[in-house]
């Protein structure tokens, strides 16, 4: 793929295969507790159906997998074992954290033995906030990490970056904004601090991750 | 402690059981005609519970001696630091200003020397009763004996205990981690073992006393009320 | 020419191994480690097996991947807050983990919820119940590779957590119970739907029964695997169905005097003489229809009144030590609440009933095949969350 790591894939064929990795992903789950019911009822029950949405379960190993979706507490004797799986997923790869004990240790946040968050461990690409999260709130996380994927610039992906939106790739290509995300011209209106409304109209650099239901993280 | 219901009939499925508790008081009795004066203290709430104490050194004999009795239903084992958190239990506002934590230890049913204890309750599945079982750790050489031999089940329980509290326990097979990793530092169930996450940002206060949105106006001094008396 | 020290030692490991060859065939023996993630162990539970060819000489669960230091946080917690955490040790059944802290809270407070509350409590823990076991008799099949029961489970089940949903707004975790009695009372037109419920949860074990346990490949894989004897039963503390399957008369809800309204229905204690694996399924089954019975005759005996008995906004519970131990969907779940006074215990110790239950898993894989252990396993049933609190 010549083409992905030079970065210079026309911008139809972006779209196209964003548009077909976001609907054929395969995914691994970690389900260590409670939120792991729903996301069972989210995949394998027939009424939250998940394949509908091109995202299919049950991966024989990790390294088959598209992405993770870690649910339920990560405690601090489980951990360096989701590093391991982390390490062993092929790029392009993508985390979903569901549940309150992935994204921030939960109801357990002052347990001496419990992972304030499995994003200490692993980059998370979604937030899916419940306790625990109903599956069509999971279902909707997917969604949202599809919309994600297809709007990447598969050129920083390759390359390891940060942040890999098309938007990030053009306004550099345009001379707005230097690699490490430095704003050199002000020719887009970038406020400090976007209050909800704005955020629908102006863009933020850098883009923060999305969380299910809710703004961008005060 | 006076019975949960008004009903003061004793019947229950299992046998023998009289009025003023016969079947517990006999399991005392019993207990003594075997182990004789490591009973130090008993108490029992009627056609309710049974709670006993004994020496440290009569630990595995008083299991032994209810296991021939009967009861061969092993419950659980575990152990209670009597000592108040140094730390505090987070009920109130960080901000305010925090009396003197209390440092007092003082034991619960059938008293206590020690600031720990270990506890066990086994049962008689054939006479529907239970017994919980308790004993002083002593202060400055925290092992007990083990009850490995004695309740197959045991085990586990000892284990995780030790690695609780620290308590040793004499002649276990395998005294090692249960739960936590092998690099674990401290005690956690000790109650000067802090949670650091508290430390770093404490529970902003827990007592909540803003009315109920939909609480009616009429309501609240009743309850006011309920809660003064 | 000189050999590198790796082959000079691949040589005289090849001479060595062509010595044993020549005076016995020698097999060494092979560590398996199952999980901790692994799809038959529902959830993160490791065990190393050491095998000698297909057979199992020594196992060890190793268990403390979900420890999330449940005791150690309801010290800081107050009773209310406790009632929350605690619905996520059994996290399929969660509302029966709640009732025996409650009704331990009670005992020392010395109050009774209303009858009503008694009622509704007692239909929502069996409702647990036939929740909780579904989801078991559907993930049977699947440790032996008949997956079709799963969907079946979890499609079933939705009708039971859209009731818990109605009644509690949580279809998990619905942390409903307080001391006192409970937190709402039913919507309208609860009582119907539960029945019509309760009617296609007895269809589904049917259909189980069916599918499953009339299965040649069911029976031979699990009946006379994993036979546990009635008195190594009692001394591990197995406790449930567990101990029903070795012969053990012996269930919390008939032969405790708790204020549940369990003596209101007409239902049987269900026990087998065998101890093994079948016996053990065969058991949750028959206690799934049960549970299923209860429910419909307790539907048509609540009683009017209040959900609530009288208690202060803040709720002290005073000094003393209590043990309640209910009738788990697990088995026998126990809290010995030891409170001093204060707005939240000063100690909980909580008896969780696959603890027990996993603690015979040494003895009971000694001698056993690598595929019964899986089976094994699945007819013990536990949940990590309970083991690990």
């Amino acid at each position: 793929m010549g083409l992905v790591d030079k970065g210079r894939l026309p911008a139809p064929l972006t779209k196209l295969f964003n548009m077909s990795r976001s609907y054929s992903l395969w995914v691994y789950q970690w389900g260590l507790a409670c939120c792991a019911i729903e996301m069972g009822a989210a995949f394998g029950s027939p009424r939250y159906d998940v394949m509908r949405l091109g995202v299919i379960p049950l991966p024989a190993s990790p390294r088959q997998a598209d992405f993770v979706c870690v649910s339920g507490t990560v405690t601090d004797k489980m951990a360096p074992a989701v590093k391991r799986l982390w390490e062993q997923m092929p790029e392009p790869k993508y985390a979903i954290s569901m549940g309150s004990c992935a994204n921030c240790g939960g109801p357990y946040w002052d347990s001496y033995s419990v992972t304030k968050g499995v994003d200490q461990i692993i980059p998370i690409d979604v937030y899916v906030p419940g306790c625990p999260p109903r599956p069509e709130a999971l279902l909707e996380g997917i969604v949202l990490l599809q919309q994600r994927i297809k709007n990447e610039d598969m050129a920083a992906k390759w390359r390891g970056d940060e942040f890999t939106t098309l938007q990030r790739t053009r306004a550099v290509d345009a001379g707005e904004v230097d690699r490490d995300g430095e704003l050199i011209s002000a020719t887009h209106s970038v406020s400090e601090d976007p209050t909800p409304d704005e955020a629908q109209t102006k863009p933020v650099y850098p883009p923060q991750p999305i969380i299910v239901g809710g703004g961008p993280i005060e | 402690m006076a019975p949960l219901s008004d009903d003061t009939s004793t019947e229950t499925e299992a046998p023998a059981a009289l009025p003023g508790d016969g079947l517990r008081e006999g399991i005392i009795d019993n207990l003594r005609s075997h182990i004789g004066d490591a009973i130090v203290d008993t108490k029992i709430t009627p056609n309710d519970d049974l709670w006993i104490r004994v020496t440290t050194e009569g630990w595995l004999a008083a299991g032994q001696a209810l296991k021939d009795a009967g009861f061969t239903y092993f419950c659980f084992l575990s152990a209670i630091d009597w000592m108040p958190s140094p730390y505090g239990t987070g009920e109130n506002d960080p901000d305010a200003e925090q009396k003197e934590p209390d440092t007092e230890i003082v034991q619960g049913y059938t008293g206590g020397e020690t600031r720990m204890q270990v506890f066990a309750r086994v049962s008689d599945l054939s006479r529907h009763v239970g017994v919980t079982l308790k004993a002083d750790v002593p202060d400055d050489r925290s092992v007990m004996e083990s009850w490995s031999r004695l309740y197959a089940g045991a085990n586990w329980h000892e284990r995780e205990c030790h690695e609780m509290f620290g308590i040793g326990f004499d002649n276990h097979p395998d005294l090692r981690n249960m739960y936590l990793p092998g690099d674990f530092e401290g005690y956690p169930l000790r109650k000067d073992f802090p949670l650091l996450a508290r430390m770093v940002k404490p529970w902003p206060g827990i007592v909540d006393v803003e009315p109920m949105p939909a609480q009616d106006e009429e309501e609240a001094p009743a309850e006011e009320k309920a809660a003064e008396s | 020419m000189t050999l590198t020290d790796r082959q000079q030692l691949s040589y005289i490991a090849s001479q060595a191994a062509d010595a044993r060859l020549n005076v016995e065939l020698e097999t060494e023996g092979m560590t398996l480690n199952i999980g901790p993630q692994h799809p038959a162990t529902h959830g993160t539970l490791r065990i190393i097996c050491r095998l000698d060819g297909e057979q199992v000489v020594w196992a060890e669960p190793v268990a403390g991947y979900m420890h999330r230091g449940y005791e150690k946080l309801t010290e800081v917690r107050t009773f209310p807050q406790v009632t929350s955490l605690v619905n996520r040790i059994d996290w399929l059944g969660s509302f029966a983990n709640e009732v025996p802290f409650i009704l331990a809270a009670e005992k020392l407070m010395e109050i009774e919820a209303p009858p009503r509350a008694q009622v509704i409590r007692t239909i929502l823990f069996e409702l647990s119940r036939i929740a909780n076991v579904s989801l078991f008799l559907g993930d049977l099949g699947v440790q032996m590779g008949a997956i079709t029961p799963v969907f079946l489970a979890f499609r079933d089940r939705e009708y039971i957590l859209n009731l818990i949903e109605g009644a509690t707004g949580g279809r998990f975790h619905p942390n409903f119970d307080r001391i006192g009695g409970l937190k709402d009372d039913l919507p309208k037109g609860w009582i119907a739907e539960t029945r019509g419920a309760v009617k296609k949860l007895e269809e589904f074990c049917d259909t189980i029964d069916d599918l499953l346990f009339g299965n040649e490949i069911f029976q031979s894989r699990m009946r006379g695997i994993g036979i546990i004897p009635a008195d190594i039963a009692k001394d591990y503390g197995l406790s449930g169905a567990n101990a029903r399957a070795s012969g053990i008369d012996w269930d919390l809800r008939r032969d405790q005097d708790l204020p549940l309204s369990y003596d209101l229905a007409d239902w049987k204690v269900w026990t087998h003489p065998d101890g093994d694996s079948w016996a053990r399924c065969w058991i949750r089954l028959q206690e799934t229809r049960e549970s299923c019975k209860i429910v419909a005759q307790l539907l048509d005996q609540i009683p009017a009144g209040p959900v609530m008995t009288k208690v202060p906004r803040i709720i002290k519970v005073p000094e003393g030590e209590a043990w309640v131990a209910t009738e788990n969907p697990l088995g026998e779940m126990g809290y010995y609440v030891v409170s001093k006074g204060g707005l939240g215990p000063f100690r909980v110790k909580i008896r969780s009933a696959s603890f027990n239950n996993i603690s015979i898993v040494p003895w009971a894989l000694k001698g056993v095949y690598v595929p019964d252990v899986i089976t094994i396993l699945a007819s013990l049933y536990f949940i990590l969350g309970d083991i690990d609190r």
